[in-house]
């Protein structure tokens, strides 16, 4: 004999509840179907449709208020058995509080099906209306201005479900049962069922109200399924980054390459980090840019250090290299009195009024200014008199040299060049591991030379 | 010049992270993008076989939840306005018992707060998202090696204690580029989980005398198997509240602070003489390793501990903690919530705080505040 889905047990709802009668139709219609209750997976809700969970033959698996269908779709993209039929059982609160996700399973058209008891109501709770409820729901205390529910076939249906259907209980709905789990991808089922606790005592008011009517829809489409990938390692594929050159570094340096969106300032931070590492040092960059990742600042905050990096925070920089108003506005604040500022010839005056004020600030910075070539920092300060000072300013025209994409390496290599820090060697090495390598060297070598 | 078998490359915590776990056995990540995730999106999409961009935060949750329950390890990661959406759901995967690791990374709140801004305020919301107060395994990275361990660990727990378990990171954990010697990572074994074998009786949440139930998939062909996020017995079955049923509940609780010791992690590095330590976690440490180095090399003593495993609270923090006269608890946050979770909300004159917000904590401000707290009063 064919087992059923449902065990003995008595049904746990009311006399005249339409979830019994509707549960005795998915009984049937898996047992028309020949399905074994192990081949059915059945997702329930929380809420009066759910309290079938204990009566069922099948895998189940009972979870959150409104969120059946979506745990539905998580099972069906992770089986490995696309054979097994999926069922969510919901009533109208719980396809009111997830409809996203009766919306995104329609939308993906899993292979699974969701059966919507509609019984107008939050039953357990005190009879409040869902977003499925009738305008013509019965209740002495209910607001005056009734707001029509939604029409959740046609959104499924508009959505992409590859069947939907509506009915009225009363009558067997097996038929609608069978048809929906033999149709591939996801189909809705929409019970219309009375409370016999709230609302309409008579099946002859459903069908009077002219909120719902029956329906079958059909959208022809292939079934959704995950796309899966073989996995490659995020490591193997990297190539490692070989020491080359010796840097005369000893202590830790900390650099800020600002400038504005698209011009290349995050990758002339890897560059200077790569170009650190392979010179022989530690290196660690980080990226700060607004949300709108198109427009505003991009700032690269870079530290090289001979020995390992724990902290990687800066206040004040050694080096700031500045090439657009944008990227200056936003980091202007963080130039320290022994700051080196190396930037874009347009922003020469502003820096150099900052930078006076800076000097004029004793507080500010106690290492002293560094040489104007930059050839010394945080190793060595020398500001000739060993007493705070403005921080030195060099600008040139790099966007002369490099472009607006090429403006920050043209900078670094500038500064780099006799820095006494890194050799500009690491830069032209860094370079050649980049897909735009031979471009950047064009710009590395213009920004020397000149 | 390189060292021989040196793999010298720039990285960040996120590649590593989600490295590690695919080879610990992640089958599936599901994502809603927020900042300062969005490595480990990019990293899972090349990496893990099932990469999927979940519409909130929920659907995240209970595809994670449904591919678990098929015998797929799931992971996602959020930051705190997500995390809040995901809670309802990671209580009912801690119910079903569906290993899944939720991987959260901090950022500055409350609220939206600043999404590209570090913090660490989310500590005591783990300790307290579960209704009813149990422990979820909560693992916290201290550099890129324990992005590494960490990650690996955290897949490996869940796997054996059927558990969603919470990675807690931040973001400059997840968004800094860092130079590191790949070579010396620890190979990483696939967690397999404990399955239930054979044709005998079959019941989804018995355990016989072990911790976690063993796992079927949904779906099988031999047994029926009935998950339950409502207070359930032995078979999965919806109970009010029959001894049975609380009996699986309690052992809930059990079975993630029975077996603490095998997933606990720190670093203690204990300096002879110290009276004082330095007790921090996640993106605090780097800077007070930084710290630490500072104060011994002006001829201060001290000594420093790291927690890796922040919940549930072990007690063997307790017995290291008690050897030294100040502790000194350097978090960013305002109000202390590492420090609140370890002693409460009464005031301590041993323990002290390093806080702050909006700034990574540097290693000269917990250097000041070791010798605050040394000061005589």
């Amino acid at each position: 004999m064919q087992e059923t889905i449902l065990n003995d047990l008595k049904m746990p709802y009311c006399p005249g509840c339409g979830h019994t009668v509707a549960n005795k139709s998915m009984s049937k219609a898996l047992a028309d179907l020949g399905l074994h209750p192990l081949d059915v997976i059945v997702v329930s809700d929380i809420g009066c449709t759910g309290l079938v969970d204990p009566l069922l033959t099948c895998h189940t698996i009972h979870g959150l208020h409104g969120r059946a269908v979506a745990l539905a779709m998580g099972i069906r993209m992770g089986l490995e058995h696309p054979e097994k039929k999926i069922i969510a059982l919901q009533g109208d609160g719980g396809a009111t509080i997830g409809l996203q996700h009766l919306l995104e399973a329609a939308r993906h058209n899993l292979d699974l099906t969701l059966v919507v008891q509609n019984n107008m109501v939050y039953g357990m709770t005190g009879g409040q209306t869902s977003g499925l409820s009738s305008t013509e729901f019965k209740e002495p205390d209910r607001p005056e201005s009734a707001v029509p529910g939604y029409d959740i076939c046609a959104l499924a249906h508009n959505a992409g479900a590859a069947y939907t259907a509506r009915t009225f209980i009363g009558k067997d709905t097996a038929e609608l049962w069978k048809e929906a789990l033999s149709t591939p991808g996801f189909s809705l089922i929409e019970i219309v069922e009375m409370c016999p606790a709230y609302g309409m005592r008579k099946v002859q008011e459903l069908h009077d109200t002219a909120d719902y009517e029956s329906v079958v829809t059909r959208n022809p489409r292939t079934v959704g399924l995950p796309h899966r990938v073989s996995g490659r390692s995020l490591l193997d594929g990297m190539k490692p980054i070989e020491r080359t050159c010796e840097a005369p570094l000893e202590g830790r340096l900390e650099i800020i390459v600002a400038g504005s969106a698209g011009e290349a300032i995050q990758s002339a931070g890897d560059l200077l980090s790569t170009a650190g590492i392979t010179a022989g040092l530690s290196a660690t960059k980080k990226g700060d840019y607004p949300i709108t990742i198109g427009t505003g600042f991009s700032v690269a905050e870079v530290i090289l250090s001979r020995q390992p990096i724990h902290y990687t925070g800066i206040d004040c920089p050694d080096i700031m290299i500045v090439i657009s108003q944008d990227g200056l506005d936003k980091v202007r604040s963080r130039i320290g009195a022994h700051t080196l500022v190396i930037a874009d010839t347009k922003l020469g005056p502003e820096l150099a009024e900052l930078a006076g004020e800076i000097g004029a600030n004793g507080e500010i910075g106690a290492n002293g200014a560094t040489g104007a070539n930059g050839a010394t920092g945080p190793n060595g300060p020398t500001g000739a008199s060993g007493l705070p000072g403005p921080p030195d300013l060099v600008t040139r025209d790099f966007r002369k040299t490099g472009g607006s994409k090429g403006a920050a390496l043209a900078a670094i290599a500038f500064w780099l060049q006799d820095n006494g820090f890194l050799p500009i060697e690491a830069l032209a090495e860094a370079a050649s591991r980049h897909k735009h390598g031979d471009k950047m060297k064009v710009i590395i070598d213009k920004a020397v030379a000149a | 010049m390189t060292t021989v078998n040196e793999r010298m490359v720039f990285l960040d915590g996120s590649r590593l992270i989600i490295e590690a776990m695919a080879r610990a056995g992640a089958g599936a990540y599901i994502g809603y993008p927020i900042t300062p995730v969005n490595w480990l999106f990019t990293g899972a999409r090349q990496r893990i076989p099932i990469a999927l961009e979940a519409p909130d935060e929920i659907t995240a949750l209970q595809w994670a939840a449904g591919f678990s329950s098929s015998g797929v390890f799931p992971v996602t990661a959020s930051a705190f306005p997500g995390f809040a959406l995901m809670i309802e759901s990671i209580n009912m995967s801690f119910m079903m018992e569906l290993p899944m690791v939720i991987i959260l990374a901090q950022r500055l709140g409350p609220s939206t707060g600043s999404a590209t801004t570090s913090g660490q305020g989310d500590l005591l919301l783990l300790r307290g998202c579960i209704s009813g107060g149990y422990s979820l395994p909560v693992f916290c990275p201290s550099n890129l090696n324990d992005c590494w361990d960490m990650a690996a660990a955290s897949v490996h727990t869940a796997v054996n204690l059927r558990t969603p378990v919470v990675l807690l990171t931040s973001k400059e954990m997840v968004m800094t580029n860092q130079n590191m010697d790949i070579s010396g990572l620890k190979e990483i074994e696939r967690a397999e989980r404990h399955m239930h074998e054979g044709n005998g009786e079959y019941k989804t949440y018995g355990v016989n005398g072990s911790l976690a139930p063993p796992f079927l998939p949904l779906g099988n062909e031999l047994h029926q198997v009935r998950l339950n996020a409502s207070t359930h017995d032995m078979d999965g079955i919806t109970q009010k509240n029959s001894p049975e049923a609380l009996d699986n509940t309690e052992r809930l609780k059990n079975k993630i602070e029975d077996s603490i010791d095998e997933y606990t992690y720190f670093d203690h590095d204990r300096e002879e003489g110290a009276d004082t330590v330095i007790l921090t976690y996640g993106i605090s440490a780097e800077a007070a390793r930084e710290a630490v180095g500072l104060l011994r090399a002006g001829g201060e003593p001290v000594s420093l501990l790291v927690m890796k495993t922040l919940l549930p609270v072990t007690p063997r923090i307790y017995e290291l903690l008690e050897a030294y006269r100040n502790v000194v608890v350097v978090e960013e946050n305002i109000v202390g919530l590492l420090r609140e979770l370890l002693y409460g909300n009464r005031r301590h004159d041993r323990i002290h705080g390093v806080n702050k917000i909006g700034h990574m904590i540097a290693p000269q401000e917990i250097a000041e505040g070791v010798r605050q707290c040394r000061k005589p009063s």
